[in-house]
């Protein structure tokens, strides 16, 4: 298997260290190589926990329901929980469904936003008889001064206005209490907003431990035209220990883990275009995911690697996207080391919890909503206890019948979030002493860029890969 | 005319036991009721066009169980009803903590009755 033996010419002409391999790979098959000193480095070890129960499709199996059913779900979860925090917001105000709304009575509401927007595409505009003039080009966001929100819960709904709730931040299907009173002209009049908040966070123990590291890289695209398989291949080689002196090594040794954030694959899309293909084109299409597989059996071979898809991925279309499958990596699910996981994806790493999405979530936050950062839309989502709460009207989702996976339940300590455009992170604090690393992971096939978190103290900082030499 | 039974006289049987009968012909077009007009004597719903699978669905009618299982399914508290069995729905109904009554778990598993909501099929 390439990429494991070390290069032996390098080794032996300087006194080495060799990186312990995983046991997946007896030391026994490098006889060619004369080690001078036994100065073997170990690589820190974690323990790992997949939460992706929710997030899996077990034995759902579709009866023609509609997606009443999920929004049923979405609003009884979250209405139980306002419910129980409007006391301590607002004590001594009654709260009340929509349909018993009186006039200039003050009150709480509690429903699911949602919010009209005018230049949103809607599949009626095609069959809409006057010709208005729509725009040829669709803009990337669909925001317009004169969106309206409204309020709906099972009762009945209810316009929204004053100046309190902007139409540009929210978006339809996020769940909210409500404070206000029925005007004369029918729609409610809100005072204030009450969002569910960070959920409560298991504390993690913060004595001081040793540095280990975690990697996260998205947007791999391997087998796209973007991609440069040397990038990939150098930051597999210094993950694994194979670039560098003793202390880069050492540093190297530190990483226990690497999460792949989705659209880790391109497929030559002209392939795909309804004509049958010939044998040739058969393997054509097939050889990125080969060319995948070798890279990520040199990662399995020495470290544990979790796999998301993305949306560019060859999985399903709705969220929660589940696992790759194995067949599709018959050289790295070999390894034990291998994981293939769902998107949204939830795990510890001694004990430190972990929440991420390929992106698919935030980027149709960009669509409908209005933010000054990514950053600001993925603490939005985790202030509004819901993953994705553009689902199912925008983003496409399983219409489940009984329960909302994407209600985030326990606040995550890192909530990461791939396929963005630039790096960013930030930490952010909850009411009741939460605190949230928030991480956007860039596409490494246009920046080259890989994110590393110490779990230590939770900073992060990048890895960067350049094949250009500066002239 | 599609019943495939041929049977006019199954057809027409509409004696029930429960003493509720079934109103004569001519009355029908003026007792527009909207509460019963689909159900009642009609073949609003089930004209006879259209029935191809042997029987109309004579059980529609008055039928304490069934109206004991429509109230739940026409009740808003759990939700809506389409989409899933009523069995389901009760089940959802416990897990999200809304103590839906018991008998009609007990009917759902007990009796033969219909398993789908009311509007399955006619939706």
């Amino acid at each position: 298997m390439r990429g494991i033996e070390p290069r032996t010419s390098r080794m032996q002409s300087e006194r080495s260290t060799m990186l312990q391999l995983f046991d997946s790979v007896p030391l026994a098959d490098f006889p060619a190589m004369e080690i001078d000193s036994q100065n073997i480095l170990q690589r820190k070890q974690a323990t790992y926990t997949s939460l992706d129960d929710t997030f899996e499709i077990h034995k759902e199996t579709y009866r023609g329901q509609q997606y009443s059913q999920i929004y049923f779900a979405r609003l009884h979860l979250m209405r139980t929980l306002l419910h129980s925090l409007a006391p301590n917001w607002k004590p001594h105000l009654p709260v009340c469904t929509i349909l018993q709304l009186e006039k200039d009575r003050e009150c709480i509401i509690v429903g699911t936003l949602y919010k009209h927007m005018k230049l949103k595409p809607c599949i009626l505009d095609e069959y809409s008889k006057e010709r208005s003039v729509t725009p040829l080009v669709k803009p990337h966001n669909f925001i317009h001064p004169d969106d309206t929100l409204v309020l709906e819960d099972d009762s009945g709904r209810v316009k929204l206005s004053g100046s309190v709730l902007l139409p540009s931040i929210y978006v339809t299907g996020v769940v909210v209490a409500l404070l206000g009173k029925e005007t004369d002209a029918g729609d409610f009049l809100v005072q204030d907003v009450l969002e569910a908040g960070l959920p409560p966070q298991i504390e993690h123990p913060l004595k001081p431990r040793e540095d280990k590291h975690v990697v996260f890289v998205s947007g791999l695209s391997v087998g796209g035209s973007t991609s440069n398989p040397l990038q990939f291949q150098l930051l597999i080689d210094h993950i694994t220990g194979h670039l560098g002196d003793e202390k880069e090594q050492g540093i190297a040794a530190e990483i226990v883990h690497v999460v792949l954030a989705g659209n880790s694959v391109e497929f030559p899309r002209g392939l795909l275009n309804g004509q049958n293909l010939a044998s040739k084109d058969q393997s054509r299409l097939s050889e990125p995911i080969k060319e995948l597989d070798i890279f990520l059996t040199q990662v399995a071979a020495s470290l544990p690697l979790d796999i998301m898809p993305g949306s560019d991925d060859p999985a399903n279309f709705s969220l929660p996207q589940q696992p790759l499958n194995r067949c599709l990596f018959p050289g790295s699910s070999a390894y034990n080391t291998f994981r293939s996981c769902t998107n949204p994806h939830c795990f510890e790493v001694d004990n430190i919890r972990f929440l991420g999405t390929s992106g698919q979530n935030i980027d149709d936050l960009e669509k409908y909503s209005e933010a000054k950062d990514k950053l600001e839309f993925m603490e939005r989502t985790l202030r509004w206890r819901h993953l994705a709460p553009t689902t199912p009207n925008t983003l496409g989702c399983y219409p489940f019948v009984d329960r909302d996976p994407f209600f985030i339940d326990s606040c995550p300590h890192v909530y990461f979030v791939g396929n963005q455009d630039k790096y960013k992170t930030g930490l952010i604090k909850g009411s009741e002493g939460q605190l949230v690393r928030l991480i956007c992971i860039p596409k490494f096939c246009d920046t080259g860029v890989a994110v590393v978190l110490n779990l230590r103290n939770l900073e992060c900082h990048t890895l960067s890969f350049g094949t250009e030499f500066s002239s | 005319m599609a019943t495939t039974s041929g049977n006019i006289k199954e057809f027409y049987r509409q004696r029930k036991k429960s003493g509720v009968s079934k109103p004569s012909n001519s009355k029908i077009s003026t007792k527009k009721s909207l509460k019963n007009a689909a159900t009642f004597g009609s073949d609003i719903t089930q004209p006879s066009a259209l029935i191809s699978h042997g029987s109309p669905d004579l059980q529609d009618d008055y039928d304490e169980n069934e109206d004991m299982l429509r109230k739940f399914d026409m009740n808003m508290a759990y939700g809506p009803c389409l989409g899933m069995t009523r069995l389901a729905r009760w089940e959802r109904a416990r897990s999200l903590g809304l103590n839906p009554p018991e008998e009609i778990e007990g009917l759902l598993k007990a009796e033969k009755v219909r398993a789908d909501c009311l509007w399955d099929g006619r939706v």
